[in-house]
Order: structure tokens, then C-alpha cells, then sequence
């Protein structure tokens, strides 16, 4: 057996080729061309490896690994790449024990950071299969549910964190350098490429960079407490950055902090705090307002500052009535120091003030809110403390208060606890009442159905309690005029002014008939209030006085409010209607009383009045009023025999509160792009044209409608055609252009419009000799709108 | 071969930079040329003298060319007297900055247009104030300027055939750069003042990866650590905001250029954000003419004023307000900014009368002052009486703030150029010696270079290394390629699991035969290859199994000594 042995010192490289690549590739060294490009032995390798792993070579996934791991650190770029793919893939075909996956992490990490595109793109490949191998073997543990990304993060030690912040190094506790050969050598670092990474990250020259910074400073917070105090520091300073961008990413991050719980607002930064509550950017403002509800302040004087600061931002922007909610929030947090605001309110409130509205100021309403919000802490000694005079002052902002409060608690049991704190009887018991100590504000969590549970309760009961209001208003204004004579004319005109307050309220937050009945309400007190005052005229016989409170101001006054509830709501059912008629009786007595003369016009508008009534109540399913009758007979008998002051005395307002289908009748008027400083042009003496958009409510089809022009004397009226509306039955809208003629020989005019309709309603009236124009008497359906122009040679 | 370097200021001290580097070949590059503002005689100025000890004729003989890195008096405060009264006339660099919205050429490089204004201004108060002899005139000034050669960044200037220069930014100041030279294989960089933290109106220093026998680094703070400054700026906008809200008035006593703009945009941000409407004046003079520059000069800022430069500049203060004279005894507050910097006399010592008696009002002072300047006597302690001189004295109720945003990179950030540059050498200037030598231990032990801190008129001496290009056979490269993939079996099962794969080497060492041929390069080659390429025949021995039959027992030794005489039979 003779084999020639050959001198083998040369090809221990190729022998080790062989061994490592497998027996699929046989001779390396025969192919010239493939060892010429280095670059491509390594894929060669690295296939081979790929393959043995399915094939489950004896070497076993570790000895791959191991091989590609190597390979993963060279220095051409393709083959860094088509390493970590074959990592993976032996990550995904091998049944990876403990260490591969750290292993291959950690070969993916270092890699991270390559000058390659393709190399990090598998990288991060890796890396995202690594954490999918990790999660699955930590799900077999029983914490399944853990995010990637925490996991992730959580394997990185405070210490690194902490490090991360500070370009200084922090030494460890534990060991703080070795000693070699009697020098100390400062303690290495775990990772030193994280060294001050966020210090050096928020100093950026790209804002980019420095919006990330802060990103990620918020989310690395909940992760360590003393992190999250050091990351404060630096992101407070970040606060003064001069980009938009980064200052809302950093306030987004601080929010985050926040309902993690991890932020602690110290004193050095209230001040940087509370000026970005006064900042000019509105999503400034309302980002560091949500983070201030959610903090908690350790000082009074920082509390008494964030609220000083607040109120001073309510009064620039008082628009934003979010700042209740924070305030209320604010306030809920610290019952302390809300007691105590609550104290020194209730005395300043008590004082007497120099007929001042003092509840108008922001400030005593924000303050009111501090105070009650008292009532919802977790401190339980508080809220017996809060002074009953703060609950009945509190009643008159409910609706801010119960906006503040947000869903949590509707309206009403807020109202009813109100009321039970400051002693007033509610009506309701009915009401949910709550616990006797206060109501509760639920966390965040059970909110949702509360809130889903309250919207569907809260319509009717809204309702229930809108109509009990309406019904004590009326029993009121009923009590007044029973009382009218005997009482100061100034309470009576108080009283109903304040009725009509309260009604107004109530129309502004109902909508539907409810809405249309309540601003009906208001024409119908607005009308006895002329009433009591024409009444006190003739009491006080002073016909010849002059200004808003003569007679005959106040009587045409009455007329246009009776005109008013005749003609702009639809759907009256006939006690309404019966009650409307009533008024204009009175009004038509008036005016018989007042010119003396029985006018013949005047009688028949009477008869015309009687006759309807008459007919309205034929069917027996309505009385007549003792009044009505008493006129009848009156009227019968010529006013023989009849005092018309002692008829005048029978009336008796008995509003009904029975309002069926009521709608209200309205329209709004529009001028597109004209305002003072944007005004249209014309050519003196030329028509010039006037673009609207008109939209009506409730308007039916008999109804007639003009276009009122006015402009210094002329007056110009253009019928509008209902055939050229647009939409339902309910709201009609549509864009026009209507010419005016009369254009003044002036640089510049003004055009006040209107829409009024007219009044067909029992209208016995004189008919106006006017071409081009409604007949009988109008009324105004909209606001007046003005048009400016401006002409075209002065522009 | 190698590189000699004089420092002829700023070693070990702050103040008169100035460093000649000798590449082989003689060239001599002289980087930054300036004066000491502590002393008034001869010390004042670098020794220039020493530049003719080996025998030049002239200064131009002496020197290739000076390179100025920024128009910071102790950078170029010496440069007129060097060309106009020591007589160089070789060539003089400073940054360009190319613009083609600018008009004027003159004012398309940031330290030559502001150079002379630096230098006329320090020259005034030299001569007009104190009364000094004047060293040199306002026309020298103007001479000396005419002999500048503009250099812009990242652009690679050939001084002659050899030697060859290129400027890198370096934030600092406007204009300032970090300047990379280059003679044959040795390089080196001198870094001027640099700052790698970008500020508000500055970008942060920027350089390439270069192969660097020796770096020159200034080590102004070589152990401070600064934390980030926006917390410095928030107590700052706090202070200011405190003094006008309560009617008082802020005077910021401040230098033209590069602080005065930074605490500007800083404030009328603030005063846009708070929607603040109390006025910020700029007393006349320097600063609004700088103002002008820095206007022009934009593409040396930082990123942010770049992009937002395009819609509005960022240097047309919204709040900012010209100062008239009367205006001092107005009621109500305002935010001054006055020259000079330390209240050292001139107009902030003018207002600061006026001011400092009111406890209401408050006076800004920048983080260093000279001793002797009342800026200085303020931030020692608080004191409520200053004397001017014998008759007048100044009574101090006012609150004084203190803020230093210094232009300057701290340890870290000299650490992490040094780093990132990794030169085989490193000299530290521009500092002070206690620190330079901790600087000094940390560069040598962390980084593992070797570095000095020389003193004036020292030279240190770095070898260079000589680089030499060899060829390597394709067989070579694949063997050591290889090499590195092979594997040891037992090695890699010890370090399996642990957290970096130990098995594998990231630099090997490859064994081959250098062959080295006269007018060849020399070539690189594995052993195999050797023969082949001598073209020599390769000699095979083959060993002849000898009657082992025989022979029963034999001492290895034996067969060994007669393998051995075996072979010299065998071969031919």
C-alpha cells in the first residue's frame, strides 16, 4: 500500500476550507474563479451552512452560528449581510437553544450601527426574529402578552439608562473601578455607545433628532423612577427650543410621564411650566394644560400659582373652556389646597360688592370651580369644610362646572347634590341622588359605559328637568303679576328680567320643540312685560311721556312681540293659539283705550280677534278665558256700560306649558367674503350685485318673503322665490345673487339686510301703497346684516 | 521622517494661539498668529524670533504660509504686526464663505470681513484709551487684510506641491475652522477653538474621518463635563422675565459677536411664544453692524437658522429695537444689550450707573470676566458698593445674574473628536496646565495615544510613519481570508453562550513572503507561491520506507538521525 504522502504544510488553509464548508462544496481550491472574489467564498460558506442547518448537520446550530457569527464581521458589506440572513435562518429552521438567540441579538446589535444600508436592513430583520424567538419563549413562561419593545427595553439595566443621560460617567455603586497593578482604572462602561446619547440627542443641530430625543426620554420614563426624574430635567429645558415641533413632542412625552405616574414637577420648573400655559401657540397651551390636570404639585404656593396662571390664561383666551376642566382636575387633585382656595372665596364672596357682577369675572368662577371640585377629592375631611355659599353661587355656573367635570356625572344629580348642600329643596326626589357625602368621580376606566348609560338618560331627563324650571317660571311671573300693584315696579321688571334670563339659558341648551317653546316663553314674557308697563302708564296717566317708555313706543313694541309669536312659530295647538289671541285682544284694547275714539279699525281687528277665539273654543274642548268673555260681552254691547281700564284689569297671563309640535320659524342670512376690511366694489350710481347665502328654518311654502335693503334712506325690497330653495321641508338654503339699484354717489356705503316675512296672521291692516314691497306688517326673521362697498375708482 | 511643532502660544495657557508645524521637506505651516490680552509688553505677542533661529532669511522664507482659524482677537490679534512690522509677506488663509446673493466680495468671508473690525476696535482701545503706543495703524490693518486669501470649508487648497490645506467647520464662531494640512504622507489636523454642541445660531464642529499622524487640539475645558445649557437658559429667560414682568430693567453687557446674537434669538423667541411686547434694544455701534455680517454670512450657521433662512432671517429681530442714548432714563422696562462684555468701561458702564441702584433691575454678566473689570467684582460676591475711582461711586441693589454659554467643547466632546479623528499623536493648547494634564492621562490611558501639552516656545518632535505600498497575491488574500473563518473547536465551545462570539478574529495575523525586488513594489505572497515567482523549479524529497522488517526495535532518536541522512542522500 503505497500512498504518496504530500508535503502538507501549505494547504492547511484549504484543509479548513473543507472541513467548514462541508461536503457540499468538494474542492474549494479547484474553482479558481470563485476564490478570486473574496467575497464570495463567504456566501459559498455561508449556503452551505444555511443548507446544513436543514439538513441538520452534526456540528448543530451552535457551530453555525458560531461560523456565521464570525463571517458577520467582516469586511466586505455583502457578505456582513448574507451573514445575518443566515443567521436568521438558522434561527427560524433550528429549534434555538438559550444561547443562540442572545447570540445572534447580539451579532444583529453590533451590526446595527453599519455603514451599509443592506447590512442594517438585515439587522433589524434579525433583531425583529430574535425578539419574535424571545417573546415565544418567554409566552411558554407565562407572560405571552409582552410587547417586543418592552421586553427589549427592560433588559436594559437602570444603570445604562441612567448613563444615557449623562455625558459625566456615573461611577457604580457596587465596585466602583478595579485596581490593577496600584492604578486605578476608571470603570469601564457597559455600553459606551450610550453614553450621554440623550444628552448629546437633545443638543442636536436637526430638530428631527431632537424631537426623537424627547420621544424617547418620555417613553424610557416609566421604566426607572430616577430616570424619569433626570429626563424631566431635560426635557424641561427643551421647552425653550425654537421648534414648534420639538416643544409639542416634548409636552406630548411629559404627558406620557405623567399617566405613567412618573412626573414630579418640581419648584425650579413652575416657571417654564406656567409660561407655556400663557404661550401664544394654542396646541401649546393645551398640551401643558392636560399634562397640569394629570401632575401633582407638592406646594400650596406652586398650586396657588398654576391656578393664578390658569385664571390669567382664561382671561386672555376666554374662549377655551377647556381651562375649567383643568382647573376642576387641578383642583380634585389637591383637596388641600382647594380647601383653602375654597375658604378665602367663600369670604370674598360674602363681602359685599358695589353692585358688581362679580360671578361674571373669571376669576371668581374659576376659583368657584377650584372650590367645588373639593367636593370630589379622595380627602374625605374636605369636603364637609367647603362653605355652603360657594355650593349656591356654584348652582349658577352648573353647566361649567358639569362641562368641567366632564361626563362623569350628568347634570342633574349634580345639581340635586348642590341644592342638598346648600339647603334649597329640590323638586325631585325622584332624581339620582347620591351618596349623602358627595358624588364620586369614577377613574378613567369605568367612565366609558357611565358615559354611554348617562347620554340615553340624560335627554329625557334633561327634559323632566327643563319643564319643572319652566313650570316654577311660570308660577312666578304668575305670582308677580298678581302682585304688581302693590310691589316697586323695579322688582317686577327684575323678576321677569330674571325669568326671561333663565329661560334664555334653558332655550340655548335645548334644541327640538322644547327649544322652540322655551324661546316662545320668552317672546310671552317679553310681551307682559310691556303689559305691566303700559298698565302703570295708564295707572300713572303720563301720556305725554316720551322715550322707550311712552305709551305709544311701548304698545307698538307689544304689537311686534305678539306679531313676533304669531307668525314665527309653526305647529301651535290651540291653546297656544288661544293664548296668543288673548294677548292681541289686550293689545287691540289698548289701543282702544288709548285713542279713545272707538276706530273703526281697531274694532274690527277686536272682532276679527273674538270671532277666532269664538271659533277656536266652539268645540267646547277649550274655555274661554273670564277675560275673553267679558270683552265678548263688551264688544256685543258696543262698550256700552263698559269701563275698557276695569276690562283691562281682567287679564290675567296664564301661559300654557302644553306645546305640542312647536317649531320656530327662522332663517340666517349670509354675505360671502365682505367684511370692513375686505369690502366689494361698485361703480357709483350703477346696480351692484350682493352675493348671499340664505338659509331658512321651518319656513313653509305659503309663507312670503323679502330681501330688505337698506342703505342711508332708500330702501329696496326683493321677494325671494321659495321655488329656488334647496333642501327639506325643514331648512332651505341656497346661494343667490340679488342686485341693488339705488347705489349712493359715495366712495363707500353700507348696506344693512334683512330677511322678513309677512305677517299674514289676522292682519286687518291698512294697506300700504307700496309697488315693490311686502304688504301689511312684517317681521324680521333675521339678524341685520351689514354689506360694505367701496367704489372702484377709490379702491 | 518627522513632524517638528513649536508652540509658540497658548501652551499651557489661554491666550496668543499660535503653533508652527515643520513637515519634512520644510514646509512650515503656521496656524493662527494671535496676542495676549493679559500683558502689555513683549509677552503680549507669540516670540516670532524663534522662527529665524535656524537660519532663514526673512519671515517668508521661514514660513509656507499662516492659517488663521477665526477672527478672535487671541487667533489673529498679532497678524497685522506680523506681516506689516515683522515683514511676512508669504501667504495668509482665513475661511471664505461663497455666497452669490452677496454683492460685495469683501464681505463673502466671515473672518476676513470681521477680522478688521475685531483688530481696528481692539487697536482704539488700546491706543485711544489707555493711551498705549500703538503698535500698528488702522492702514496696516487694512494692508495686512488686502494679503488674506479666502479659504472655504471642505475645499483643498494647494499652498505649493506639496503642501496642501483644507478647512473644516468648527462651530465656535462665525466663520471659525478647524484646518486638516497635509505634506506627503504626514497629516495633521489643528483644531482652533471648536465647539461640538451645536448652539442656537451655530452648527456643531463637523470633520472627516482622516488618517492623522498628529492632532492639535485646544483643551479649553479639558475636565469640565457641561451639562446640557438649556437648563442654564431656562434659569436665564426666568431671571429676565421676572425683572420685566415687575417693571424692572435688564442690561446685558455683552461682546459684538457671537453671544449678543445667541442671547438675542433666544430671547425674541421667548418674547414671541409669551407674546410679549416690552422692547429689546441693541445700544449702537458694534453690535448692530455685526448683526449686518452675521446676516450676510448665513450659510455658517446653524441648520435651523439655514432652513428657516429662506422665509424670513433670523437675524431681523422681531422685538429687537435701535438704542438712542435718551432712552436710559425712560420709565419702564426694557432688555439692553451694551458693549463691552464685563462692563469694563464705554457704554454698559454708562447704563450701569444708571441702573445698578434700582433692586428692581437686573444685570446679566457672561460667565468670565477679567479681573479688575467691575463685571468681575460683581460676580465675586455681591457687593452694594463699587468705586469707580476716588469721586464716584456706584451704589449696587440690582439682582446680577450670571449665565456662561461658552463657545467652547467640553471634555467629552475633545474626547470624542479625539476619538473619532484617532491620530497617533495629540498636543494640547489653549488651556490651563492642572487640567491639560488630567486631559493628558485620560487621552493616554482611554484612548491609548500619546499626547503632550508643551509650553510656550517648546518643540515636540513626531514621528511619522512612512507608508509603503505593497502588492498581495490573490492566493495570499484568500488564505488569509481563510484563516480568519477557521475555527477552533474546543476555543468555540468554551466561549459559546457568552455574549460576544470570542471564536472569531476581526484583525488576524496572516504569515506570507515578502518579496521585495529592485524597481518592483513589493509584493506580498504565501509560501507556496515563492518558488513560482522566482521562477525556481520546486524540489520534491521523498522519503524511501526503509526495511523496517528488518530492524524489530529502534530508538526513535535513531530513525530520526537516519530520516535526516536519508534526505541528503535523496535529494538532488
Amino acid at each position: 500500500m503505497e500512498e504518496p504522502p504530500l508535503l502538507a504544510s501549505t494547504s492547511r488553509a484549504t484543509a479548513s476550507v473543507a472541513s467548514s464548508s462541508s461536503a457540499n462544496c468538494p474542492d474549494p481550491m479547484d474553482e479558481g474563479p470563485s476564490v478570486s472574489v473574496p467575497g464570495l467564498p463567504f456566501a459559498e460558506q455561508l449556503r452551505a451552512a444555511g443548507r446544513g442547518a436543514s439538513s441538520g448537520s452534526p456540528g448543530g446550530p451552535e457551530a453555525q452560528v458560531q461560523a456565521l457569527a464570525s463571517i458577520s464581521r467582516g469586511i466586505y458589506p455583502l457578505a456582513r449581510a448574507e451573514a445575518l440572513r443566515g443567521l436568521a435562518a438558522v434561527l427560524e429552521t433550528a429549534d434555538a437553544p438559550g444561547g443562540v438567540v442572545e447570540l445572534c441579538h447580539g451579532c444583529a446589535v453590533g451590526l446595527m450601527r453599519d455603514e451599509d444600508e443592506g447590512v442594517r436592513l438585515a439587522s433589524v430583520r434579525l433583531i425583529a426574529l430574535c425578539a419574535d424567538k424571545l417573546n415565544t419563549r418567554e409566552g411558554s413562561d407565562g407572560n405571552g402578552d409582552n410587547q417586543t419593545d418592552i421586553m427589549f427595553l427592560q433588559r436594559v439595566s437602570e444603570g445604562v439608562l441612567l448613563q444615557s443621560l449623562s455625558k459625566k460617567v456615573i461611577k457604580p455603586n457596587t465596585g466602583s473601578g478595579s485596581i490593577i497593578k496600584g492604578e486605578k482604572v476608571p470603570p469601564k462602561l457597559i455600553y459606551p455607545c450610550a453614553a450621554g446619547i440623550f444628552a448629546h440627542g437633545i443638543e442636536d443641530e436637526f430638530h428631527q433628532v431632537r424631537t426623537a430625543a424627547c420621544k424617547s426620554l418620555g417613553a424610557l420614563s416609566k421604566l426607572s423612577a430616577q430616570y424619569a426624574q433626570k429626563a424631566l430635567d431635560l426635557l424641561m429645558g427643551m421647552m425653550n427650543d425654537d421648534t414648534e415641533a420639538v416643544r409639542l413632542q416634548t409636552l406630548q412625552a411629559l404627558f406620557h410621564m405623567a399617566t405613567y405616574g412618573c412626573l414630579t414637577v418640581q419648584e425650579m420648573h413652575m416657571h417654564m411650566f406656567l409660561g407655556l400655559l400663557v404661550d401664544m401657540n394654542a396646541s401649546i397651551r393645551d398640551a401643558t394644560r392636560k399634562i397640569l390636570g394629570l401632575v401633582n404639585l407638592p406646594k400650596l404656593q406652586m398650586f396657588k400659582s398654576a391656578i393664578d396662571v390658569l385664571i390669567t390664561s382664561l382671561e386672555k383666551h376666554q374662549e377655551e373652556q377647556e381651562i375649567y376642566s383643568v382647573l376642576f382636575s387641578v383642583g380634585k387633585n389637591h383637596g388641600n389646597f382647594s380647601a383653602n382656595i375654597a375658604k378665602h372665596l367663600a369670604k370674598e364672596i360674602s363681602m359685599p360688592s358695589d353692585g358688581e357682577l362679580i360671578l361674571d369675572k373669571p376669576r371668581i368662577k374659576a376659583l368657584l370651580i377650584v372650590s367645588i371640585s373639593v367636593a370630589f377629592s379622595d380627602d374625605k375631611h374636605n369636603k364637609r369644610d367647603i362653605p355652603e355659599v360657594i355650593f349656591s353661587h356654584a348652582i349658577s355656573l352648573l353647566g361649567k362646572i358639569s362641562c368641567a367635570i366632564g361626563e362623569v356625572v350628568d347634570q342633574n344629580s349634580l345639581l340635586s347634590y348642590f341644592c342638598q348642600r346648600t339647603g334649597i329643596p329640590f323638586w325631585e326626589t325622584k332624581l339620582p341622588s347620591r351618596e349623602s357625602e358627595g358624588c364620586s368621580v369614577e377613574t378613567v376606566a369605568d367612565i366609558r359605559p357611565r358615559i354611554e348609560k348617562t347620554v340615553k338618560s340624560t335627554k329625557c331627563l334633561d327634559e323632566v328637568l327643563t319643564m319643572q324650571s319652566v313650570k316654577s317660571i311660570i308660577e312666578t311671573v304668575e305670582r308677580t303679576w298678581t302682585i304688581r300693584k302693590s310691589c316697586n315696579i323695579r322688582d317686577v321688571r327684575n323678576i321677569l328680567r330674571t325669568c326671561k334670563e333663565e329661560l334664555r339659558i334653558l332655550a340655548s341648551n335645548s334644541s327640538g320643540s322644547t327649544g322652540a317653546f322655551l324661546s316662545f316663553l320668552c317672546e310671552y314674557l317679553d310681551a307682559v312685560q310691556f303689559i305691566v308697563e303700559i298698565l302703570r302708564s295708564f295707572q300713572l296717566d303720563n301720556s305725554y311721556d316720551l322715550g322707550p317708555t311712552s305709551p305709544d313706543i311701548l304698545l307698538e313694541k307689544l304689537d311686534t312681540s305678539i306679531r313676533r309669536m304669531k307668525c314665527c312659530y309653526a305647529g301651535f295647538n290651540r291653546g297656544m293659539e288661544i293664548q296668543v289671541c288673548e294677548l292681541a285682544l289686550l293689545a287691540n284694547l289698548f289701543g282702544l283705550s288709548k285713542v279713545g275714539i272707538q276706530s273703526k279699525l281697531v274694532l274690527d281687528k277686536l272682532h276679527w280677534m273674538i270671532n277666532r277665539l269664538d271659533c277656536l273654543c266652539a268645540d267646547g274642548s277649550c274655555e274661554l278665558s273670564y277675560f275673553s268673555r267679558e270683552i265678548k260681552k263688551a264688544f256685543d254691547a258696543n262698550f256700552v256700560g263698559h269701563d275698557i281700564f276695569t276690562l283691562l284689569e281682567l287679564f290675567h297671563p296664564k301661559p300654557t306649558t302644553d306645546y305640542g309640535m312647536l317649531k320656530t320659524i327662522s332663517a340666517d342670512l349670509q354675505v360671502r367674503d365682505n367684511d370692513p376690511e375686505n369690502s366689494s366694489t361698485y361703480v357709483c350710481g350703477l346696480p351692484v350685485a350682493v352675493s348671499l347665502y340664505i338659509s331658512l328654518c321651518n319656513i313653509s311654502s305659503q309663507d312670503r318673503l323679502w330681501l330688505r335693503m337698506i342703505v342711508g334712506e332708500s330702501i329696496q325690497h326683493t321677494f325671494l322665490e321659495l321655488s329656488s330653495f334647496g333642501g327639506n321641508d325643514e331648512v332651505k338654503s341656497c346661494s343667490t345673487i340679488i342686485p341693488f339699484y339705488a347705489t349712493p354717489m359715495a366712495c363707500s356705503f353700507v348696506l344693512r339686510a334683512c330677511l322678513v316675512m309677512e305677517c299674514p296672521y289676522g292682519s286687518v291692516s291698512i294697506r300700504q301703497e307700496c309697488n315693490r314691497g311686502p304688504s301689511g306688517s312684517i317681521i324680521e326673521l333675521s339678524d341685520e346684516l351689514d354689506v360694505y362697498f367701496v367704489c372702484t375708482k377709490r379702491r | 521622517m518627522a513632524i517638528e511643532c513649536l508652540v509658540l502660544g497658548a501652551g499651557q495657557e489661554v491666550g496668543k494661539s499660535c503653533v508652527v508645524v515643520t513637515f519634512g521637506g520644510g514646509k512650515r505651516v503656521m496656524f493662527d498668529c494671535g496676542m495676549h490680552m493679559g500683558h502689555r509688553d513683549s509677552r503680549r505677542y507669540p516670540d516670532f524670533d524663534r522662527l529665524l533661529a535656524d537660519g532663514a532669511a526673512d519671515y517668508t522664507a521661514a514660513i509656507s504660509c499662516v492659517v488663521i482659524t477665526h477672527f478672535h482677537l487671541d487667533h489673529i490679534g498679532a497678524l497685522p504686526y506680523f506681516t506689516e512690522v515683522c515683514g511676512y509677506h508669504g501667504p495668509v488663509y482665513m475661511t471664505y464663505y461663497d455666497c452669490a446673493a452677496l454683492v460685495y466680495p469683501f464681505q463673502q468671508y466671515p473672518t476676513k470681513a470681521l477680522a478688521p473690525l475685531m483688530l481696528e476696535d481692539y487697536r482704539k482701545v488700546m491706543v485711544d484709551h489707555r493711551g498705549e503706543e500703538e503698535q500698528y495703524s488702522y492702514e496696516d490693518i487694512l494692508r495686512c487684510m488686502r494679503k488674506v486669501i479666502p479659504l472655504d470649508l471642505k475645499q483643498t487648497i494647494q499652498v505649493d506641491k506639496d503642501l496642501s490645506i483644507r478647512a473644516y467647520y468648527a462651530g465656535h464662531v462665525l466663520g471659525a475652522a478647524m484646518i486638516y494640512a497635509k505634506v506627503g504622507d504626514a497629516a495633521i489636523v489643528y483644531t482652533g477653538d471648536y465647539n461640538m454642541t451645536p448652539d442656537r445660531h451655530l452648527g456643531a464642529a463637523q470633520i472627516d474621518r482622516l488618517k492623522l499622524d498628529l492632532l492639535i487640539t485646544e483643551s479649553t475645558y479639558a475636565k469640565t463635563v457641561r451639562d446640557s445649557k438649556h437648563a442654564r437658559e431656562r434659569e436665564f429667560l426666568k431671571a429676565v422675565h421676572k425683572c420685566v414682568s415687575g417693571g424692572g430693567k435688564v442690561l446685558i453687557p455683552a461682546f459684538a459677536l457671537g453671544r449678543a446674537q445667541e442671547l438675542c434669538i433666544l430671547l425674541d423667541d421667548y418674547w414671541e411664544r409669551m407674546n410679549l411686547k416690552i422692547p429689546i434694544y441693541f445700544s449702537a455701534g458694534l453690535t448692530i453692524q455685526a448683526n449686518m455680517y452675521y446676516k450676510m454670512l448665513i450659510g455658517w450657521t446653524s441648520q435651523k437658522i439655514k432652513n428657516s433662512y429662506t422665509v424670513h432671517n433670523p437675524f431681523d429681530f422681531k422685538h429687537v429695537c435701535h438704542f438712542e442714548r435718551s432712552f436710559i432714563n425712560n420709565p419702564g422696562p426694557c432688555v439692553l444689550f451694551a458693549t463691552p462684555g464685563m462692563i469694563s468701561g464705554g457704554f454698559s458702564l454708562e447704563v450701569f450707573k444708571k441702573w445698578a441702584p434700582s433692586e428692581k433691575n437686573l444685570v446679566t454678566l457672561p460667565g468670565y470676566c477679567v479681573a479688575g473689570t467691575i463685571g468681575h467684582k460683581l460676580m465675586s460676591g455681591k457687593p452694594t458698593r463699587i468705586d469707580i475711582d476716588k469721586d464716584t461711586h456706584i451704589d449696587v441693589r440690582c439682582q446680577i445674574h450670571q449665565l456662561s454659554f461658552s463657545p467652547h467643547t467640553d471634555s467629552k466632546g475633545i474626547m470624542d473628536l479625539t476619538e473619532f479623528l484617532s491620530p497617533s499623536h495629540v498636543i494640547l493648547v489653549h488651556g490651563e496646565k492642572p487640567q491639560m494634564a488630567f486631559l493628558k492621562e485620560r487621552i493616554e490611558s482611554e484612548l491609548g495615544m500619546q499626547c503632550c501639552y508643551p509650553a510656550n516656545n517648546e518643540t515636540v518632535s513626531i514621528p511619522t510613519s512612512q507608508n509603503l505600498k505593497i502588492n498581495a497575491t490573490e492566493k495570499f488574500i484568500v488564505s488569509f481570508c481563510m484563516d480568519e473563518t477557521e475555527n477552533d473547536p474546543q476555543k468555540q465551545n468554551l466561549n459559546f453562550g457568552g455574549d460576544m462570539p470570542q471564536g472569531c478574529r476581526t484583525e488576524g495575523v496572516a504569515e506570507g513572503v515578502l518579496l521585495m525586488e529592485k524597481s518592483k513594489t513589493p509584493k506580498i505572497l504565501r509560501e507556496d507561491e515563492l518558488l513560482h515567482s522566482l521562477g525556481m523549479e520546486t524540489h520534491f524529497v521523498h522519503f524511501e520506507p526503509l526495511h523496517p522488517s528488518s530492524i524489530e526495535v529502534k530508538h526513535t532518536g535513531e530513525s530520526a538521525v537516519q530520516q535526516s541522512s536519508l534526505e541528503h542522500l535523496d535529494c538532488e
